[in-house]
Parts: C-alpha cells; structure tokens; sequence
C-alpha cells in the first residue's frame, strides 16, 4: 500500500500527464498506481479524470484548444487502458452511475464534442451508447428504448444542425417520459435549451457528467418519492 | 445609387447613400424556394434551380447581392469526399461530408483535377453564377465563396486527426494546406471566371474556438495571405465565433474586408483595425433574423451601424427559415438608420 503522501503524488502525476498530454507518462504513471497498490477508481477520477477537468478549464480560459483537449484526451484513455481491468475487478464505481445515449443529429458531422463528453462518461464508469455522428433523428428514440437508458445526450456544432433538436426531444419524450435529455454543443445555451425542453444543458464535456449525474438523482428521487406515495 | 453600386463603393471606400445589406454565403429563405415549389435537396446540384432561388432575396426583399453556392461539399467533393445531399428530408438539411476523401491526413492524397471547370459541381455553380450575372448583374453584386485552406482540409479527412496533426504534423499540413490552397485560387480564378463580382473565404474551421492563435499565426494564415494576394478584389474574409483574440491577424491576411459574426466585438475590432478597415457584420442569423421580431431585426440593425460595420452582413448562411417580415425588417431597417453623409 502507497503511504498517503505517495499516493498524493501519483495522482499528481497522473492529474499531469493527461493535462501536459503526455501519454506515455499516463501509462506509466498508471502502472505504478496498480503496482503500488493505489485504488484504481480513485487513481482514475482524483487523477486521469481530474487532469481532463483541468484541461476543460484551461479551454474555457483559451489556453488550451481543440487539438490539445483531443490530446489530452488520448493521454487520459492511454492511462484508463491500464486502469479499467483493475476497477472492474474492484468493483468500486462512482455513487451515481448511469447509463445514457448520445449521437450528434443528424446533419451534422462533427463529433469531436461528443466524443470528449463520451469519454468522461466512460471514466465516470457510465454504459454508453454512442449512436455516432450525423445520427437521424429516429434513431435516438429506437435507441432509448432498446438499451432502456436513463439519459440521452444530444449534440450539434452548427446551428443548422441544432434545429432538429426539438423534434428528437419531443419524440422521445412520448415514448419515455422518465428519460431525462442532456444537449450540448457551440450554439446552445441555457436559453436554447430550455426552449427545446431539455433537461440539462452542458457547457463542456466535464459539465456533462455533473449534469448528467443531477438529472439522474432528480430521477432516482422523483422514482422513489412515488414508490413511498 | 442601386444596391449593386452601393455595394461596390463600399469596397472601393468610396462614399455611399446609406450601408448596404448583402452577404458573402447563403441568404435565401423558404419564403424564396416556395415561390419555385423546390425541395432544399433539389437546389444543390441544379444550375437552373440554384440561380433561380439564389435570385429571390434579392427579389422579393431587395437584399442586395446574390450568392451561390449554398453548400460546405462543392470543392471537397472535386478532392474525393462523398457528399449526403439527404435526398430523403424534405426539410432544410445542408449537405454534410459522407465520407471524407481519406481517413487521416497522412492517407490524403490532394490532386488538381485535369479538368477542373468540369469537375464536380464547378461547372453547376459556374453555370448558375453565369446565370445570375446576365439576369441580375445590372442590379446586384454576384458573390461565390470557398471554405479556407485549413477548414477545406476538414472536409477531406477526419476532423479528430486533423485537429492532432495541426499540432503534431505541421510539416505534413504545412504541405497540404499548400496544395489545397493552389486548388481553390483554381475554384476562385473560375468562379470569377464565370461571373462573380466578389468572393468569401470562410476559414471558421481555424479560428480560436479550434485553433490556437499560435498555429492559426504558424500554420494557416500564410495560406491565406497567398490566396488572398493571388486573387483579384472584391475579396473578404469571413470567420465565425468569437475571433477578437484574431483580429488583427485576419486584417492582414490581404482581404479587402473582414467578415464577423455576433460573438465578435466589433467595437474591439475597430479599435484594432482602424478607422480604414473596413469590417462586415455582424446580424445574428438565427437568434434575430429567425427568433427575433421585426423589432429585434431593427435594433440589431442599428446597434452594428453603432458599432461602425461598414456593410451589413449576416453572421452565417441566413438560416433559411427566417419570416420574410424579419428579411423587410432588416431592409427598412438600413434604409432608415443606415444613411451617411
């Protein structure tokens, strides 16, 4: 077992080399964490994930953009690689997990958004359906009910791809009311979504997972006030 | 004063009557494709049906250019990228990329096609500006465009990699950008060829809410400089979000204009430019020109006149469903707010 003051430092590291995208360190560092017996999860969310939200940060700031989130991201999946046979075999996993769907609409085809938010889904320890990109609008309504998810997490880059959002809220709710639906993207805001009827808005991928993870408590607690009624 | 001469003097910085509402992309609306009884589909690959609809905001709101083509796959698919036109919506779905011409920029082959004139959709959107030149030429300026060099490229391959090699590869795209730069001074030298007064260069793929400033400076803007000194004026750049930190790059980058959206604060800009840049914008083509009332088209008007544009642009493509009384609204708008002198 790593002392406190050990573990402190790798998870620093950790934290580090998915902000610095460095992946070769990621899989190092990982490594040491197993083999000096640091809890998996915690060396995934206090230090794989927590770099990630740090890199997100430094994106709103404009000192990171784009190509270095993705390659932060890379860094962080090079790390969890290592770590995820250990968390499965731990069983440990974050209080509030989920599972949720999410495509960018169709009409659009940029997914690198999505895929950011997917990824700190997957790092959560969520099951996610990634439908893809340039999903029609059908698909994500067959989709909910096929894998019975609680959340659905649409995406659009352009605003002429957000319009068809509405229409895949207003579907899916008819056939599951209970579904909670994140949206998420550059030209929404708080505003845009709660026109569209959207539970949840997510500024940024880490947001994403904080949003997600409201949404599903407000369910959980909505389920159990009515089994106590 | 006609909307045609409006619009030229501007670009010459000489005096106009009043600012003059035109656009370097897409500006037409439902309002115009319902006079024709046209699918959206439909207007993408027909000459005839891309001149007659790029015609009607000009037409029936007196907006004062006409601009073809209306989609982001004219020149990726000359490059091999498969474009979906969604023949299957009857709705307003602009054509996306398929399937990109390779999967990785190392993989991307970029060749000039032998005959580029007849490559592709060239020849339809040449056809239509031909079109629009001897129907409208008298009356409004006639525009076409191309996305950038950096923004062309994401639509030949994957974007994921694209955005890693802007950091990783920049020999490898220094190259690429090369090459596809030398293709659209082709695409530009036959648009004008075929008709069109002025030409946009969208490079949104490259501003600061993708790219650094860092590699937007290394790596991009010395393909638009070439371009841009390869082409003869009227010519403007056009990038979208909020490019303030940019600002003074995209002005040298050898535009006669600068073309920005809402997120920009043109005020900013102008403290930057100069009095002498000239600066389009920056009409919020959805949240106003669609969502907006009359009323909220008027005050837009006025607060980008405040903020000293020198033309009236849309931030975007008019998103085509916005209500013709925003579209007169806008017109009536530069008409009372918009006179000089």
């Amino acid at each position: 077992m790593a002392s406190e003051e050990r573990t402190r430092e790798i998870l620093e590291a950790l934290k580090d080399s998915v902000k610095d995208f460095e992946e070769e360190e990621a899989v190092k560092w990982a490594k040491i964490a197993l083999e000096e017996g640091v809890d998996p999860f915690q060396a995934t969310m206090e230090g794989l994930a927590e770099g990630m939200i740090i890199a997100g940060d430094l994106y709103n700031q404009k000192e990171y953009f784009v190509p270095e989130l993705l390659m932060c991201s890379d860094a962080l999946y090079a790390g969890l690689e290592v770590l995820k046979p250990a968390i499965e075999a731990s069983d440990r996993q974050s209080e509030v997990k989920g599972s949720i769907v999410v495509g960018v609409v169709e009409g659009d085809v940029h997914d690198i958004g999505k895929n950011l938010v997917k990824i700190m889904f997957e790092v959560a320890g969520w099951t996610v359906h990634d439908l893809g990109k340039d999903v029609p609008l059908e698909k994500f309504v067959e989709e909910q009910i096929r894998t019975d998810c609680d959340v659905v997490g649409l995406s659009a880059l352009m605003t002429t791809s957000m319009l068809g959002m509405p229409e895949v809220i207003r579907k899916l709710r008819e056939k599951n009311p209970k579904v909670r639906i994140l949206i998420g993207g550059a030209p929404i805001n708080p505003e845009v979504a709660e026109k569209y009827g959207a539970d949840g808005y997510a500024k940024t991928a880490g947001t994403a997972v904080d949003e997600a993870i409201r949404l599903l408590k407000m369910l959980r607690d909505e389920e159990q006030g009515k089994q106590a009624v | 004063m006609n909307s045609r001469e409006r619009a030229l003097k501007v670009f010459k910085r000489e005096p106009v009557d009043r600012i003059p509402v035109f656009s370097g992309y897409g500006n037409i609306t439902l309002h115009g494709l319902e006079q024709h009884g046209w699918n959206f589909c439909e207007i993408h690959t027909d000459a005839e049906k891309m001149a007659r609809v790029a015609a009607t905001s000009y037409e029936l709101f007196g907006f004062e250019c006409a601009v073809v083509p209306f989609d982001m796959g004219v020149e990726a698919e000359v490059l091999g990228s498969k474009v979906n036109y969604y023949p299957h919506r009857t709705d307003v779905v602009y054509p996306t990329i398929e399937q990109p011409a390779a999967e990785t920029v190392d993989d991307l082959r970029v060749e000039m096609p032998a005959d580029l004139a007849h490559a592709g959709r060239v020849p339809v959107v040449r056809e239509a500006l031909g079109k629009l030149k001897e129907r409208l030429g008298e009356d409004v300026v006639i525009g076409a465009w191309v996305l950038g060099p950096y923004t062309q490229t994401g639509q030949l391959v994957d974007l994921s990699n694209l955005s890693r090699a802007a950091y990783k590869k920049q020999g490898l795209m220094n190259e690429i950008l090369e090459k596809v730069s030398t293709f659209l001074i082709e695409v530009i030298r036959l648009y004008r060829e075929a008709g069109a007064d002025y030409i946009t260069i969208r490079e949104m793929g490259a501003g600061p809410d993708i790219l650094s400033p860092a590699i937007f400076r290394k790596l991009v803007k010395p393909h638009l400089e070439r371009i841009f000194s390869e082409i003869d004026s009227p010519k403007v750049l056009h990038m979208c979000g909020d490019t303030n930190m940019i600002i003074e790059l995209l002005g040298d980058c050898g535009a006669d204009a600068v073309s920005v959206e809402n997120k920009n604060d043109v005020a900013a800009s102008r403290a930057k430019l100069g009095p002498d840049a000239l600066i389009f914008g920056d009409i919020d083509a959805y949240n106003v020109l669609v969502n907006g009332t009359p009323e909220q088209v008027a005050e837009a008007v006025k607060a980008a006149i405040d903020k000293s544009v020198n033309a009236l642009w849309p931030s975007c493509d008019i998103w085509p469903t916005a209500p013709p009384e925003n579209m007169r609204a806008l017109m009536e708008a530069a008409r009372q707010y918009g006179k000089r002198g």
